[in-house]
């Protein structure tokens, strides 16, 4: 038996004003990429939208998504993407833009990809700190995502807390 | 990337805004270490031949200079003789006119490139068609050579990703090379036609040893694949 394969595509919700991000839930998404992907490639597009993709994971407090796409048809539904101007969650519309950071073959590849972009985040945060407070903590959540690599690749769900401040 | 506003007809030529009124210190993008680089560019629209004037001081501060030529006669002459670096395609209404390969093939031998903007189809319905058909008709011609995609964007919510736009110039009828080629290499070509055509001769570069190898450890998070091929030999 041959398995069934999929895409997935990490994606960033850019928007101008970060609080409205925590509106943010899976049906929104799901009905903001079915709703451009209609627009942009019609009913076909619409059919091929219509089975095997999902909102796999969504973190309102940073904004990442995981899209699972079909993979024979990933590029097409792909394309449309970039056509969202915003997201309308819970009656509020969101104006914002989804930026695609990463394609994955597995779940597995975009979380390492996710883990090591989110510490990377985390160094460029460190020299725009304020105050000393903030510094802290951040050297703090560097130190814990360095340790947690270093001894294992399981407890992730810490350090993703850890990335949220 | 500045937009400066296109010239009309008898107005001066607008100045580059120095940087330093912009901005005290440029961002890093993510994956560099080096700050950005902004340059300026002139877009002309050119209905008539009057408004292209040849080795015109006014041009010089610029370090990229475009035309977007209105009729057929203006888009062979744009293609065969002016000392420019960039073509616009028309993104807001019908192509004007209809070219054959025999221009087109005459820039991409002189170093000139073709640009689309993707901003416009983002703002709305008729102006995406107008974008789409442009495009797919300009890279049936050219084959997809020598294409590149800018994003024209007045807000900063119309900005995409280098991968959303690497995706998107599928739609635009180029091939996944193109697509991919349009972004990152073609770009390159057409800064460097710029500096070329500022110095009037060539150019030779020189860089830091150090300053290539700090950037070669920077995280590969934000370096795409073909990035990654293009520094490793050197």
């Amino acid at each position: 038996m041959v398995r069934v394969k999929s895409r997935y595509l990490l994606c960033e919700v850019n928007a101008t004003d970060r609080n409205l991000l925590l509106l943010l839930d899976d049906r929104a998404v799901t009905v903001a990429v079915k709703d451009v992907v209609q627009r942009i490639h019609g009913d076909y597009g619409a059919a091929l939208c219509s089975f095997g993709f999902s909102v796999k994971y969504l973190n309102a407090v940073t904004g990442i998504i995981f899209l699972r796409f079909p993979k024979r048809c990933y590029k097409l539904l792909w394309s449309a993407l970039p056509f969202i101007t915003s997201i309308e969650a819970r009656g509020k519309k969101i104006t914002c833009f989804l930026n695609c950071i990463y394609v994955g073959g597995t779940i597995r590849t975009c979380q390492k990809f996710l883990i090591r972009y989110n510490a990377h985040q985390l160094r460029r945060m460190l020299p725009k700190c304020k105050n000393e407070e903030e510094r802290r903590d951040v050297q703090q959540a560097i130190l814990d995502c360095c340790l947690t690599r270093n001894h294992t690749d399981e407890s992730e769900d810490a350090l993703e807390s850890e990335e949220d401040e | 990337m500045c937009f400066e506003p296109d010239t009309k007809k008898k107005t001066p030529v607008p100045c580059p805004v120095p940087l330093t009124e912009l901005m005290e210190e440029l961002p890093v993008v993510q994956g560099r270490s080096q700050p950005i680089r902004v340059l300026s560019r002139l877009t002309i629209v050119m209905s008539d031949s009057s408004h292209y004037r040849a080795s015109c001081p006014e041009y010089r501060p610029f370090d990229l200079l475009a035309v977007q030529p209105q009729t057929d006669k203006l888009f062979l002459s744009a293609c065969m003789t002016y000392d420019v670096d960039i073509i616009c395609i028309s993104v807001s209404e019908r192509l004007p006119f209809f070219y054959k390969r025999a221009p087109v093939y005459g820039a991409l031998e002189r170093g000139v490139v073709f640009e689309v903007s993707y901003a416009a189809s983002i703002r709305d319905a008729t102006r995406r068609r107008y974008t789409l058909s442009n495009a797919m008709f300009h890279s049936d011609v050219c084959k997809g050579k020598s294409v590149i995609v800018s994003s024209a964007a007045v807000k900063a919510l119309e900005l995409r990703g280098p991968h959303d736009v690497m995706n998107l110039t599928q739609l635009f009828g180029l091939s996944d090379r193109d697509g991919r080629d349009a972004v990152t290499t073609n770009c390159r070509a057409a800064l460097l036609h710029g500096e070329s055509r500022k110095t009037a001769g060539g150019i030779i570069r020189t860089f830091r040893r150090a300053e290539e190898q700090k950037e070669e450890q920077s995280p590969v998070a934000k370096r795409s694949r073909h990035d990654a091929a293009e520094t490793k030999p050197v």
